[in-house]
């Protein structure tokens, strides 16, 4: 299972495992993304190329619109998977 | 023993596919850090094998297997044409983000993560095993 969810202060908390398959589920939640978002991955359990490809595209639309997303609250295996992808060097991560 | 389920190819079926594997981890007392390496390894040859061998729909199969201090995973696709991801270019994740291109991530953290990984194709049967190290002290 996978849930988003906006706090008070606008910060989106992401839960579960994001996977190929909830990917597809939550397309459209990412698609409405805007602005510079804070990502809360705390609960984040589990993420594939799928959930890290619907990061990038998010991250990139956003940029190129003048905002972007900044990560926080990795778990160290997530953070070495960005570091493997080369998204240390492309994410703000806090 | 090897342990052989056969799984619909859709990515539906990953909810099942991730089950299996921790019933798995849990008779095998494998730790969560490998559990999560093993998952994503299954969930990318699986996800590549129903987006890119669509000729057949016919079930995947995957077998998982613990021999000492590796385990070894085997998927194997039937009746497909001949599809080798070996021959994918690399990723390259040192290039900025507006030279980045889609594709090819999934099969570049298998690599990063497997000890060895190997691709057959015959008789329209394809087969991509992977062996991974417990002892591995990353990812």
């Amino acid at each position: 299972m996978f849930e988003m969810t906006r706090g008070d202060d606008g910060t989106i908390r992401l839960r579960g495992r994001l996977d190929a398959a909830q990917v597809e589920l939550h397309a459209a939640e990412f698609e409405r993304i805007a602005g510079s978002s804070v990502l809360d991955f705390s609960e984040l359990e589990y993420i594939s190329s799928a959930g890290l490809g619907v990061l990038f595209a998010t991250h990139r639309r956003l940029t190129d619109a003048g905002g972007g997303l900044t990560i926080v609250n990795l778990r160290p295996y997530i953070r070495e998977l960005f570091g493997i992808a080369g998204f240390d060097r492309i994410f703000a991560i806090d | 023993m090897v342990d052989e389920r056969t799984f619909p190819k859709a990515l539906a079926s990953l909810d099942g596919i991730f089950a299996h594997l921790e019933s798995f981890y849990r008779s095998e007392l494998i730790d969560a850090r490998t559990s999560l390496s093993l998952s994503l390894v299954v969930e990318e040859i699986f996800t590549n094998l129903v987006r890119y061998n669509t000729v057949s729909r016919n079930p995947i199969v995957l077998r998982i297997e613990r021999e000492g201090d590796q385990v070894r995973l085997e998927l194997v696709d039937h009746d497909v044409d001949r599809f080798d991801p070996s021959t994918l270019p690399e990723v390259n994740v040192d290039a900025p983000m507006a030279e980045r291109k889609p594709g090819g991530l999934g099969l570049h953290l298998v690599r990063a993560i497997v000890d060895h990984i190997s691709f057959e194709y015959e008789n329209r049967v394809m087969r991509i095993a992977v062996v991974k190290n417990l002892e591995r002290g990353h990812v």
